[in-house]
């Protein structure tokens, strides 16, 4: 196997991120800049984002580089998807790690280290380069929920991440043993083909196991334990990296492993997923209205939306991938602003973050743009007509209505009532009368800041998704798949 | 031969037991090296010589040295003499000591009867096809893999500081 200049070329981005990698690691080295390395690394990024978004429109041709990777119109959509939510991420560290009193240019440098992992993923088409993928996805995450090391709760929130994906891990590795044992081969393409003619129990138990390990990961409800304390636990930007890069990352290679792996012949499996499904939108949404705090809601609401997006994976059919595509960049965006407007209510880091709802009485008195931006976020968050999230769940409806699943979309419907409820709980509170000794106040020129301006971008984004998607839907049919059969 | 695989099976799981269920984190390295050992013997009776060195080596090695160095850096004065004294007791390297015969037995069985494989081991992989196959289909994932020890070793420096 050789590689040549096209395969170079094909994996640009890839190769941009490890770049970032090793400049900001050597620059750490050389002398400890907040501003200057924070700097190189979003360059960095922001490099490899417009060379993938480029190639993504240029219209490129699958090229498979070794058998581990493979580089078209799909992984360079998820690929962008991932250094956008990373680049959020970055700026909103800066704004909020100037009040870190110990060494705060790690998180970059375990930042991009994580976002590369998630590249890899989007890429991944073999066993291989999903298990690496994903351990150079979760490894950084780690260090960087437990990043203010003195505090306990991300001290308990980093070990409990730790722990628990650790043992995920073994899960899927054991599984894709089994499999491989079976099929003889750990390219999703052989393994396809397997399972397209009749399965041993041994590989749809290996099968079984690697989807554990992968419902760990989006934590779908039995093994979403982790989730609100993890998420509680955690910076607010590392909470922010958590709910969009993480996930979208393990997101895109489970569709492509559904899709070039055969998932859709397993039915038993198909029938478990639903389940799955089903009990994240209920019990996300239920256990969501009872939390006080902000950060805890939002966790048990990204339980509810990777339950949505759930649906339109198990729908199949032509549509699926777009409306998984459609889903995902929906919630991407909104998510950004939505934790985007908790980091800067935080921000500099204090004592603690702003995460009760209580904190955030009456913040429309005092930030009255923030305040708006929050209330589009989670009006968009809520599935409002002329938000974006309308057009995912639209998405993700169409596709459950196609391939006739009327519990699961009953559920939809259902989670999504009470989902509303919620979210226009924490917006009632931001109009309400401004309490005497409030505690938490963005920074005055929080427009000007990086943050500010990202959160800003996010909404527009947002809007024009929701108001005139035509350009988006454009781009979510560059990124398809085909379907087996 | 599969008898010596199977023991060795039977001895990986049971002193894995042992370490999860030791309250000592010594006790539990010592027991995690025979686990290791005996995992090694499975390679090795798989047809995977290679692996088989590198699990004896690395992990087992490696963690002996750990486990060494943890000794050292502990061993300050008379009372913490006292502390191994009470560390060192019969009922503590009794098992593993037990576990690690059993291995010795079941190796030597192997040697003097002539060293076949077992039966799943159909062909014998050296240590050429193992690096014929990391440059060539995996170069990438080794290149990875790189990264990911990279962002280990941030992960610990930055949890690990004492300041």
């Amino acid at each position: 196997m050789n590689l040549g200049s096209a395969h170079l070329t094909a994996l640009t981005p890839m190769l941009l991120v490890s770049a970032t990698i090793v400049i900001v690691m050597l620059a750490i080295a050389f002398k400890r800049r907040h501003r200057g390395n924070a700097t190189l690394a979003v360059f960095g990024l922001n490099l490899a984002l417009l060379t993938s978004l480029g190639m993504l429109y240029i219209g490129h041709e699958a090229i498979t580089v070794t058998p581990l990777f493979v580089v078209d119109g799909y992984a360079l959509f998820y690929t962008a998807l991932i250094l956008v939510a990373t680049l959020a991420t970055a700026t909103l560290s800066y704004a909020y790690l100037e009040g870190f009193k110990g060494e705060r240019e790690e998180m970059y440098l375990l930042l991009c280290l994580s976002a590369l992992g998630g590249v890899t993923l989007a890429c991944a088409q073999h066993f291989a380069s999903l298990f690496i993928g994903l351990e150079l996805l979760s490894v950084p995450l780690y260090a960087m929920i437990a990043y203010p090391v003195k505090s306990r709760r991300p001290l308990e929130g980093g070990l409990k991440y730790l722990v628990l994906s650790a043992v995920a891990s073994a899960f899927m590795l054991f599984g894709i043993a089994l499999m491989y044992s079976q099929v003889g081969s750990l390219l999703f393409l052989d393994v396809g083909a397997y399972f397209a003619g009749s399965a041993s129990p041994i590989a749809v138990v290996g099968g079984a196991m690697l989807l554990i390990g992968l419902a760990f990961k989006l934590s779908l409800v039995p093994f979403h334990m982790w989730t609100p304390d993890v998420y509680e636990g955690a910076p607010a930007p590392v909470a922010n990296y958590l709910a969009t890069a993480s996930k979208v990352a393990v997101f895109a290679v489970l569709t492509r492993y559904f899709v070039e792996a055969g998932g859709y012949y397993q039915i038993s499996l198909v029938k478990v997923l639903s389940w799955l499904a089903f009990l994240s939108i209920i019990l996300g949404n239920v256990l969501a209205v009872r939390q006080n705090n902000v950060k805890r809601m939002l966790a048990y609401s990204s339980i509810a939306h990777f339950g949505y997006c759930m649906v339109a994976l198990i729908a199949g059919g032509p549509l699926a991938v777009e409306a998984v595509g459609a889903y995902l960049l929906t919630y991407v965006v909104t998510s950004l602003g939505t934790f985007g407007v908790v980091t800067l209510t935080s921000s500099p880091m204090g004592e603690r973050d702003a995460d009760a709802i209580y904190d955030y009485r009456g913040l429309f008195w005092r930030r009255p743009y923030l305040a708006s931006i929050l209330t589009a976020m989670l009006l968009s968050l809520a599935g409002i007509p002329l938000t974006a999230g309308f057009i995912g769940k639209f998405y993700a409806i169409t596709a459950g209505v196609d391939a006739h699943l009327w519990w699961l979309l009953g559920a939809l419907v259902v989670g999504s009532a009470i989902g509303l409820y919620y979210y226009l709980r924490l917006m009632v509170s931001l109009f309400l009368r401004d309490p005497s000794n409030r505690q938490f106040n963005a920074p005055l020129d929080w427009a000007q800041r990086t943050g500010g301006i990202m959160t800003l971008l996010a909404m527009l984004l947002m809007l024009a998704i929701g108001i005139y998607p035509q350009p988006f839907i454009h781009l979510l049919q560059l990124a398809s798949l085909t379907l087996p059969g | 031969m599969t008898f010596f695989f199977y023991l060795a099976a039977a001895v990986a799981v049971i002193s894995t037991l042992f370490v999860i269920f030791g309250r000592n984190p010594v006790h539990a390295l010592l027991n995690l090296v025979v686990s290791l050992l005996a995992v090694a013997g499975l390679f090795f009776m798989l047809g995977a010589p290679f692996a088989g060195a590198l699990e004896v080596i690395v992990y087992a090695g490696a963690i002996m040295v750990l486990f060494v160095f943890v000794v050292m850096m502990l061993n300050l004065g008379k009372e913490i003499e006292d502390q191994e004294r009470r560390w060192l007791t019969p009922k503590v390297w009794f098992a593993p000591a037990v576990l690690s015969v059993l291995l010795l037995g079941g190796l030597l069985d192997v040697l003097l009867t002539g060293g076949q494989t077992h039966a799943a081991a159909t062909t014998t992989i050296d240590a050429k096809q193992v690096g014929v196959h990391l440059f060539g289909p995996y170069l990438l994932a080794v290149e990875l893999g790189s990264m990911l020890l990279l962002a280990a070793l941030v992960a610990a420096y930055h949890l690990g500081r004492h300041d």
